[in-house]
């Protein structure tokens, strides 16, 4: 990224607005309120992308909510060749065996990370799993997983915004934006 | 008595292209079992009954119960595979294949932050011999441990069902890294 330009002038496209985002999680969090009335829900958030639409999500949750967060590590996220095995980097802070567990996600779109989560927890025997995600690209789908709570489905393009990053920046910007090609052509080159 | 013992040998994986190897490390990496060209289906038959074109797709993950064809080559020969694809879905229409286009595979590479490595990943740089082009992973072995008068005899483990007219490549290699296994090494906290 040029440090002289801001980070809007990297974004091509607003695809979500802020006002579109707000409307939807409101829409997620009275859905979930609804299915979970009576029982104790456990949110689980998956660092750090999902960390914007968690803050707003558990606000729009009107029953008692427990959260936890989790960060896994991700391919590529150490050397340049093999990378090893998915590690937690951030694992849970207190049991969760009997729980109603609500996995909050910002985007899936190959699978394979929640595909990983949702074994790793099953692990770990909670009542019940299940998924909520803002952003979902089955477009870009290996692993079929089912979603229980879908913000949005997307095309098949990069986006940033709302706790999505490239290379850690973007993700303040209060929107979600298609990033200009020229942004990580440009890395392609370095 | 016989007994029987689990083993780790190290295996050569012939990658036909550098893209293959990387997406084997992906799915290793998210402990996701995959074999190589495990099977082979044939798509044409003379007048005789002999068969003149099979396909064999990339990747089984057998956990997932998917086949995976990776192309990153022209698009000419994009077309060939697509019109290869669509013969093996009518033929066998219960078969779950999915096709990893060359842009799919760029969209990979960006989301894990290694598009700098994409150019010599895809194409026709990715068919020539590299670093890349092969994988020595540890497949399991189930030794059969004989009384100490006899000799050991092993064999690799294989399993997963095929269908009768389906036959298997000789060359085809299998990285059937136990997932639990994987999850339990991988969830480290760190």
């Amino acid at each position: 990224m040029n440090l002289a330009t801001t980070l809007h002038d990297d974004v091509a496209e607003i695809l979500l607005t802020e006002e579109e985002i707000a409307a939807k999680v409101r829409e997620l969090g009275a859905r979930i309120s609804a299915d979970y009335a009576g029982q104790q829900l456990t949110l689980v958030s998956v660092l750090k992308g999902s960390l914007p639409f968690m803050a707003d999500l558990m606000r729009a949750i009107e029953i008692p909510v427990r959260i936890d967060l989790m960060e896994v590590s991700s391919y590529g996220g150490s050397s340049t060749e093999s990378s090893g095995l998915v590690r937690i980097l951030k694992d849970l802070s207190a049991s969760i065996v009997g729980e109603d567990i609500l996995i909050v996600e910002d985007i899936i779109d190959t699978g394979l990370t929640l595909n990983y989560l949702i074994r790793y927890l099953r692990g770990k025997a909670p009542a019940s799993l299940r998924i909520c995600t803002l952003l979902d690209k089955p477009a870009r789908r290996l692993v079929e997983i089912n979603v229980d709570y879908t913000g949005f489905t997307i095309p098949d393009q990069f986006v940033v915004g709302y706790g999505l990053d490239y290379g850690e920046l973007y993700r303040n910007l209060r929107y979600v934006g298609v990033l200009r090609p020229e942004v990580y052509s440009g890395a392609n080159a370095e | 008595m016989h007994r029987l013992r689990m083993d780790r040998r190290p295996v050569t994986v012939p990658f036909a292209h550098a893209s293959e190897a990387e997406m084997s490390r992906i799915l290793d990496f998210y402990a996701v079992r995959w074999e190589y060209e495990p099977h082979t289906f044939p798509i044409l038959w003379n007048l005789d009954g002999d068969v003149v074109e099979s396909f064999a797709p990339d990747f089984y993950l057998p956990d997932l119960d998917l086949y995976l064809e990776m192309t990153t080559l022209r698009q000419k020969l994009v077309r060939k595979k697509n019109r290869k694809l669509r013969r093996l879905r009518e033929l066998y229409p219960d078969l779950n294949v999915k096709l990893f286009y060359a842009r799919d595979f760029r969209a990979l590479l960006l989301k894990y932050g290694r598009l700098a490595l994409v150019d010599g990943l895809s194409g026709t740089l990715g068919q020539v011999a590299s670093p890349h082009g092969t994988r020595a992973v540890d497949v399991p072995i189930l030794l059969v441990e004989a009384p100490p008068e006899s000799v050991p005899a092993e064999r690799a483990l294989r399993g997963g069902s095929v269908a009768a007219a389906v036959g298997r490549k000789g060359a085809g290699r299998r990285r059937a890294a136990d997932p639990d296994t994987s999850i339990n090494e991988g969830a480290v906290q760190a």
